[in-house]
Formats: C-alpha cells, sequence, structure tokens
C-alpha cells in the first residue's frame, strides 16, 4: 500500500483546519483525516465563548502586544514567550480568513465581526458568534473541507503508532463499522486528537470522548508530554453530569450558597464575591465541601447556585441556555430552585511536547490543539485562547506537515503487527474467571483524580492518588469486554478509551506530586507560592520501559520578566 | 432482564425500556429487548441507557458523545420520536407514554441501520456535498486574512437560526418525503443551502438553486412540518424552504420546472376562486403531454368510479371570496416588501 503523506488523527477544529492547510499548500499530496466520531461532532462544538483576537474592532487602542502580554501574565509565565508570540500576531489574520470563507460572525454597529470582554484580558477582543462560537467554526472548516474534497476516514478509532526504532512508519486503527484493523502507512501524522479532562469524568465539563486518545498514542510511543499536571477546574459544574454553566450566571447576580445558606464567597473574595477569578472561586467551592459545609448527595457533594432571586422574567431572557441545560441535566428549574453544582475539570493545558511548528521529538510526527503543548498556555489557559490555539496551530501543523512530508519514507506496516493489534484489543472479550467492568474503574479513576490530584493537591494525596492509579491500571488488564461483535463495537472503544485515559492519569499524578509549587491551575497546599527559582520550567513525562520518567524543560522567555500574577 | 439489587428510595420510578436490537452479524431481523431500571427525576434517556450498557448489557450500542445537546450524536427515536437522548428526560416521557412505565427506543429512520441505535449517516454527508453546503467565497484564495467582509447584523440575523443546526438528522428521521424516496434532499440540507445562499459572501448561488429545483429537490417538499417539529433546536426549517422556493420563483425565474408551475397554479386559482381547480393542475403544472402519459389510466378509472374533480366552468368562488381576495392581495405585498428589505 502506497503510504499516505499525512494522516490527520481527529477532525476537529486543529485537525480540520490542518487538512484545509495542507492542501492548500500542496494539493498534490495524499491527505487523510481520521475521526471516532463524524468530524461536526467534535468537541470543538462545545466551545461557547469565542475566540481571542486583537482586530482592534471593539477597543481600537487594542494590540497585538497587549494580546501577548495578557496570555503570558495569564499563564503564570510558563508559557514559551515566542510562541505566544506566534499565537498572537497570527490571530487576526486567521480570524479574517475564518470569516472570509463563511463563518458567521456576530458583528458590531459598523459591520465588523463583534468583539466583547473575557477573564484576563485587558480591552475586548473575543471574536464570537453568539454563544455558539465553537460550533459554528467547526461547522465552516467542515463544510470547507467537504468542499476541498477531504479524504474523511470517519469513525476510525486510532490505535497506536508503527514504530521501528525512533521512526514511525504510520497509523494503526479500528474501522468502527466493520471492526477491522487497518494500517495508515504515512510519512507524516498530525494528532489533533483534543484534551485528557474526561479522566476526571463525571467531574469534567468535557464529551466523553475526550480521553486523550493521540496523547497516549504518542506517549506509548515514547514521545514526551509535556505539563500535564495543569489542569484547568471551572468553579460551576453540575453536579451529575460535570457539565458546565458559564460565568454568565454569576455575572447576571446568581449566589454561591452552602448548606447553611451562606454566601461563603464573602470569606474568600469579600470585594469581588461570586466574581472572583476562576480558579479562586474553584478554591472556595472545594474548601467548602471539603470542610463539610456542602450538600450530601449520591451523585457526590455539591453547593448551590441560587438564581431565584433574580426572577423569571431574566432567566429567561439572559440566561435561557443555562436553565434549559439545568432542567434537561438535573432536573432542576432555576426559577423555583438553586441548580446543584461544584467544580469541574474543563481543560487540559499539557499535551504532547512539541516546537512552535508543532513537530514533535519523532521524525513526521506533529500535534496541534489541546492534545500538544508548544506551549501557549503554561499553567493556566484564558478563555478565547482555546478556539484560537487550535485554529492557528492546526494551521502550522497542515502547513509543516505538507512542507516536510518528502522528507520522510516510512517503513511497511506489517500483517503480522496488525494481527497482534487486533488480538491484543479483543482479549478482553475471552476473559475467564476474575473480571473487571468497564464503569466501576473508570468511576474509581474519576474519583481518586478528583480527591487526589484535584483542585487541591498535596503529597501525601498524590501518593494515594498515584497508587491508585497503578492498581487501576493493574486491574484494568482484567476489563471484560462484553459486546464479542465486530461491527460497531462501542463496548470495546469505551474499554481503549479507559486505557488511554489510565495511561495519561498516571503522567497526570506524576507531574503534580514532582512539582513542589503552586502555579496556575496547579495548587499545592504543602508547597502555596510559586517557585521560580527551583519550578519555573515545563514538565516532561516520557514511557521508558513502561513506567513514566520525569524530566524537565526551559521556558523560553522574551520581552517579558517573571511578575506576581495578580489581577 | 431486572436490576438484581434495586434499592427503592422515595422519588425513583421503575422504567421498563424497550430497546431495538439488531447486529447484521448474527441477527436475520430486528427484535426488542427489555431492560427495567430504577429512574430518579433529572435523568435523561442517555443516562438511563449509559446505566443499561454499564450494569445490564454491555452489548448494547448507540452512540453519544458530548452528552450536553451539542453535538447531535445521540439521535434516536424515543415512543416514536426522533429526538436526542441526552436532553430528554425520562420521567417526561413516561407522562406521556401511552404504555405506562415503558419507554421504547428505536433507532433514526430514513437512514441505513448499522447496528441497534446506531444509523449510518454518510448518505447525509453525501447529500451536503451534492448540494455544495458550504460557502464558496467571492474571495480569492489568495487574498485571505488580510481584510474583513463588512457584513451587516441584519444579515447575519437572516442565517444565525439555521446555523444552529447539530445535523442530529431527528428532522431527516421524521420526513414524510424521505420515507417514500430516499433519494430526497431532506430537510436538513435543504435548511443548509438556504444557509448558505442568504450568505452575500457565497459565489454559488444559482449553481446550488439549478440543483435544488431539480427532481428529489425542494418542490418535493409536501409542508407536513414534521421537520420543524422534531428540530431539537426549535430552528424554522419550513422557512428556509420556502425562503429556496420564492428564491426560485420571484427572484431567479426559474419558471420552467414542474414544482414552481405547480406552485403557481396554486397562487393563481386561489386568487380567483379562493379554492383549486383540481381537474386541470397536472396540465398546468407538468403539462398535456405528460399528463396524458401518465395519468390518462388514472383519469379513466376515476371518471369509472365517478371520482373526477369538477371541470373548470363548474368551479364556484368560494363564499367571501371578494375580502378573501383582499387578504391576498396584502400578504403578497407583505412577501414582495420582504424580499426587498433582504435584498438591501
Amino acid at each position: 500500500m502506497k503510504p499516505f503523506d499525512i494522516v490527520i488523527v481527529g477532525g476537529g477544529g486543529a485537525g480540520l483546519y490542518a487538512a484545509m492547510e495542507a492542501m492548500k499548500t500542496n494539493p498534490a499530496l495524499n491527505i487523510a483525516v481520521l475521526s471516532k466520531v463524524y468530524p461536526n461532532r467534535s468537541h470543538t462544538s462545545a466551545a461557547q465563548g469565542g475566540a481571542n483576537a486583537a482586530l482592534a474592532n471593539k477597543a481600537k487602542d487594542d494590540t497585538v502586544e497587549m494580546h501577548i502580554f495578557d496570555t503570558i501574565k495569564g499563564s503564570d509565565y510558563l508559557a514559551d514567550q515566542d510562541a505566544v508570540d506566534v499565537l498572537c500576531s497570527e490571530a487576526p489574520k486567521i480570524i479574517r480568513e475564518l470569516e472570509n470563507i463563511g463563518t458567521p460572525w456576530s458583528r458590531l454597529e459598523d459591520n465588523t465581526i463583534a468583539q466583547r470582554p473575557f477573564g484576563g484580558a485587558g480591552r475586548p477582543r473575543c471574536c464570537y458568534c453568539s454563544d455558539k462560537t465553537g460550533h459554528t467554526i467547526l461547522q465552516t472548516l467542515y463544510e470547507q473541507c467537504l468542499k476541498k474534497g477531504v479524504q474523511f476516514f470517519n469513525e476510525y478509532f486510532a490505535l497506536n503508532l508503527s514504530v521501528s526504532g525512533s521512526r514511525s512508519n504510520g497509523l494503526i486503527a479500528m474501522n468502527m463499522k466493520s471492526g477491522k484493523v487497518e494500517a495508515f502507512p504515512a510519512k507524516t501524522v498530525i494528532f489533533a486528537t483534543g484534551g485528557y479532562a474526561k479522566m476526571y469524568w463525571n467531574r469534567s465539563s468535557n464529551a466523553a470522548g475526550n480521553t486523550g486518545d493521540g496523547q497516549a498514542i504518542a506517549y506509548r510511543a515514547g514521545i514526551p508530554m509535556k505539563d500535564m499536571e495543569f489542569v484547568q477546574f471551572h468553579p460551576t459544574g453540575l453536579r451529575k453530569s460535570g457539565l458546565l454553566v458559564t460565568e454568565g450566571a454569576r455575572g447576571e447576580g446568581g449566589y454561591l450558597l452552602n448548606k447553611d445558606g451562606e454566601r461563603f464567597m464573602a470569606r474568600y473574595a469579600p470585594e469581588k464575591m461570586e466574581l472572583g477569578p476562576r480558579d479562586l472561586v474553584s478554591r472556595s467551592l472545594e474548601t467548602e465541601i471539603l470542610e463539610g459545609r456542602g450538600f450530601d448527595s449520591p451523585a457526590g457533594k455539591y453547593l448551590h447556585l441560587d438564581l431565584t432571586h433574580l426572577g423569571a422574567d431574566l432567566i429567561k431572557s439572559r440566561l435561557p441556555q443555562i436553565r434549559e441545560m439545568s432542567m434537561n441535566f438535573e432536573g432542576v428549574d432555576p426559577i423555583e430552585e438553586p441548580i446543584p453544582v461544584r467544580p469541574t475539570a474543563h481543560y487540559s493545558m499539557g499535551g504532547i511536547d512539541t516546537d512552535n511548528q508543532t513537530r514533535t521529538v519523532m521524525d513526521g510526527i506533529y500535534a496541534a490543539g489541546e492534545c500538544g503543548c508548544v506551549s501557549v498556555h503554561g499553567a493556566n489557559r484564558l478563555g478565547g485562547n482555546s478556539l484560537l490555539d487550535i485554529l492557528v496551530f492546526g494551521r502550522i501543523a497542515g502547513r509543516t506537515a505538507a512542507e516536510e512530508a518528502g522528507k520522510f519514507t516510512p517503513g511497511t506496516i506489517s500483517e503480522a503487527e496488525i494481527a497482534g493489534q487486533w488480538d491484543e484489543i479483543r482479549s478482553g472479550m475471552h476473559a475467564s474467571g476474575h473480571y473487571e467492568r468497564y464503569g466501576e474503574l473508570r468511576e474509581e479513576l474519576g474519583q481518586t483524580l478528583a480527591l487526589n490530584v484535584g483542585i487541591f493537591r498535596e503529597a501525601s494525596l498524590l501518593k494515594k492518588g498515584i497508587a491508585d492509579i497503578a492498581e487501576l491500571k493493574e486491574r484494568a488488564k482484567k476489563l471484560r469486554i462484553f459486546d464479542t461483535s465486530d461491527v460497531f463495537n462501542t463496548n470495546l472503544m469505551q474499554v481503549l478509551e479507559l486505557k488511554n485515559m489510565l495511561d495519561l492519569a498516571e503522567t497526570v499524578a506524576a507531574g503534580a506530586h514532582a512539582r513542589q509549587e503552586s502555579r496556575g491551575s496547579h495548587t499545592r497546599i504543602d508547597f502555596p507560592v510559586r517557585d521560580d527559582a527551583n519550578w519555573h520550567k515545563h514538565t516532561l513525562a516520557t514511557q521508558v520501559k513502561g513506567k513514566v520518567t520525569l524530566g524537565e524543560k526551559p521556558v523560553t522567555m522574551g520581552r517579558y520578566e517573571l511578575q506576581e500574577r495578580t489581577y | 432482564m431486572t436490576v438484581p439489587t434495586v434499592q427503592h428510595t422515595e422519588g425513583k420510578k421503575d422504567v421498563t425500556f424497550r430497546v431495538f436490537r439488531f447486529n447484521p452479524q448474527v441477527d436475520s431481523k430486528p427484535y426488542f429487548d427489555d431492560y427495567t431500571i430504577p429512574v430518579e427525576k433529572g435523568i435523561t434517556v442517555l443516562r438511563s441507557l449509559n446505566y443499561i450498557k454499564e450494569h445490564i448489557d454491555g452489548s448494547v450500542s448507540f452512540r453519544a458523545f458530548c452528552q450536553a445537546g451539542i453535538c447531535g450524536s445521540c439521535g434516536m427515536r424515543v415512543n416514536g420520536l426522533s429526538q436526542l437522548a441526552c436532553t430528554t428526560q425520562v420521567w417526561d416521557v413516561l407522562a406521556k407514554s401511552r404504555e405506562p412505565g415503558i419507554i421504547k427506543v428505536e433507532p433514526l429512520r430514513n437512514l441505513p441501520l448499522i447496528k441497534d441505535l446506531i444509523v449510518d449517516m454518510d448518505p447525509l454527508v453525501d447529500k451536503m456535498k451534492h448540494y455544495s453546503n458550504w460557502v464558496d467565497s467571492t474571495m480569492p484564495e489568495a487574498e485571505m486574512g488580510k481584510k474583513e467582509f463588512l457584513i451587516s447584523e441584519a444579515e447575519f440575523l437572516r442565517y444565525d437560526k439555521a446555523t444552529d443546526c447539530i445535523l442530529c438528522a431527528s428532522c431527516v428521521s421524521e420526513c414524510s418525503i424521505l420515507r417514500a424516496n430516499k433519494d430526497y434532499v431532506s430537510p436538513a440540507v435543504l435548511l443548509k443551502s438556504y444557509r448558505m445562499s442568504v450568505d452575500s459572501r457565497d459565489s454559488l448561488h444559482e449553481q446550488r438553486l439549478a440543483e435544488l429545483v431539480k427532481d428529489h429537490g425542494v418542490w418535493d417538499c409536501t409542508h407536513c412540518y414534521r421537520c420543524q417539529e422534531s428540530c431539537v433546536k426549535s430552528i424554522p426549517i419550513m422557512d428556509a424552504i420556502h425562503g429556496i422556493r420564492e428564491d426560485a420563483i420571484e427572484s431567479r425565474g426559474m419558471k420552467d420546472t414542474s414544482g414552481s408551475k405547480h406552485a403557481e397554479a396554486f397562487m393563481i386559482d386561489i386568487e380567483k376562486k379562493g379554492k383549486l381547480v383540481e381537474a386541470t393542475l397536472p396540465i398546468r403544472t407538468n403539462g398535456v403531454i405528460w399528463t396524458l402519459q401518465n395519468l390518462l389510466p388514472m383519469a379513466v378509472k376515476m371518471i369509472m368510479k365517478r371520482r373526477t374533480p369538477p371541470p373548470p366552468p363548474l368551479v364556484k368562488s368560494a363564499k367571501g371570496i371578494k375580502i378573501f381576495r383582499e387578504m391576498f392581495r396584502e400578504m403578497t405585498e407583505h412577501v414582495k416588501q420582504d424580499h426587498k428589505s433582504h435584498k438591501n
């Protein structure tokens, strides 16, 4: 089989932009996009807020330079300054390009793209389409890819890279519709599979499929992961599902209450109250729960987000989506009752270590978007920068892979290797004797992560987390697959996803244990301050002989010196 | 099958999910499996299916991804109605259930079945491609990224609602035309076509429209409104369909298609008499030759059974025709005004 020039794994914003750009760079290339869902289902669609770009449509004095500074400060100085330069400088061009190909942006009175204020940004520079920005960007990119005739392999689940020595031969994936394991020999592979925050399961706002498949594949192939310990928590997730109740609810005047009916934020942020910064509010909710002032339920402990005093009219007119979500997912109408909430894992800053051109350490392997870590978000991502990240670095990945594909000659992927993968993934179908259930292990993983590798971290908790994950990995070898059929085996896919999450959970916990400081989203009770002397550096996690091995990488500095991060 | 350890706390109901099952590898035809589980208030159909898959039968197959009503993966029929399993409350469905305590879950209709609740979405994607469901920008590729198109909020609002579509295919499943003709363009694709055609950045209006007025296209819709009623995002899909038709007749002058002639004949009759002159409708729609070739045998049969519609001279004007004509003129005027304001 003739190798593909580029195989793109993932059909969200980063993957689709990469495909488009690669075709533009060299139309003669043979490009494939693999996605485990139809691309228009990808999690990019869930991003509501918007994408930052210093277009200066709204605030005439906004500049790329200010965007750069806000991003670096927001990252708690862990972002690489040259990478942030690329992100913010490319932003206006890429937003206009998206506009030029049909993205339906909301508009200002002078008919330019609308922009609004967002957390941590000095100017209103977040470009949006109502509250469905990610959805409309994803639709536009998918439409354009259909127009260009991009070759899609929809509902293919990526299994592993085929590696000879230090070189990749391409990708091995399972066709969900047939159940067959197929080889995709490729000169280059771009991973764009999104984040891994779903490992916190029902304590995560992510889609069920955000299981870090791309990172796990790269990790198993010996490619280092960077800054995996940095996971952003959002203060108000719904109790049962972890789904997000946006900041708007508090912006409109909603109260956070504990079981004594107390507005507890008075204790943590007496001035800003419910509108304090995201990480502070998350920590406050968590403290209330830990100190026993939360409500109890079979689905776990929680607090109240009370909107009842705002009145039916305001809730219906300004917060219709939040009302709909509360009713759909908690069975609670916020006009009549408070919404049960607790902090929820929302975004993974860490990912596959790449350079500014999205290259990994392995020849011909690239990563972009939430899947990769350039790093532009450092220890904490600003709202409106994640959509921007997938667009800018998705495009760079497409262009770089297209330009470099000619340099690589992949080896062959043998029939034996494909057969080996087939046997391995299906081994759980004929488990005898004692076996483990997928749902239980996944639940336990989410629990231990939320408890021990969650918002508040501490040496003994992290040790417990690491031990739990190791035990779960062992038990996962006995995972039973109850569906023994070939056609569309979602049970098998769930088990494979869980194994991917377990591989990555190990790196998150190890990184969190090693990093003896508090920076951005990473809060150590036993090391409560930022320690620039010892920890102003990236963490690298590499799998060596099946075990996680930690290393480090310096942060690239530039115009901005280290400063205390205050707002 | 029942869960062995049912713990009944207050506010829980035993619910039987009657799930459509079909595995093409072993089953010659579909069947239903019953799963009875306790469900409390606030639980969705998708969460119930997840529970069944994790605790009772791991082989029950369905798609689910965002689980928050955004991605459109979990479209299925719940008690006969196509909707998203993730935003459908079990207790709400129970309240309307014909068989107490039972919820029937089936795959979407009008798309090929793959397994259990999973259908093949490829035909829908193929139609999106066939009808060019994308903006073909008037801006040359080399110029892109340099400057914005200036677009009014009014234009944005024209396609804003249509861009809510998440391609869940509930409308596809409910469409009465698709049940008879799998080649029919389908509501979602009409909606997207409309969205592209009212976008001033797009250069494909004419080509797309030329395709839409062909067989299996926009004129095949019979206004049953089921697409609109089942839309999980409450998008007025019929407005889009009417929009394409008006576009075809008014601004594009495509009066040579049978669909537009049919609509025009309706308009003339309604304006003149307040009711249809059915006897000559086929001739006015498809011409004398087509009518003789295709409908003559049926006409003969109708005459034999004395079921023929009255000949045109015998069709009397409806009661209150004068007031009606006034209203008709007013409406026509409104539509014209609408068109004008859209173009500006």
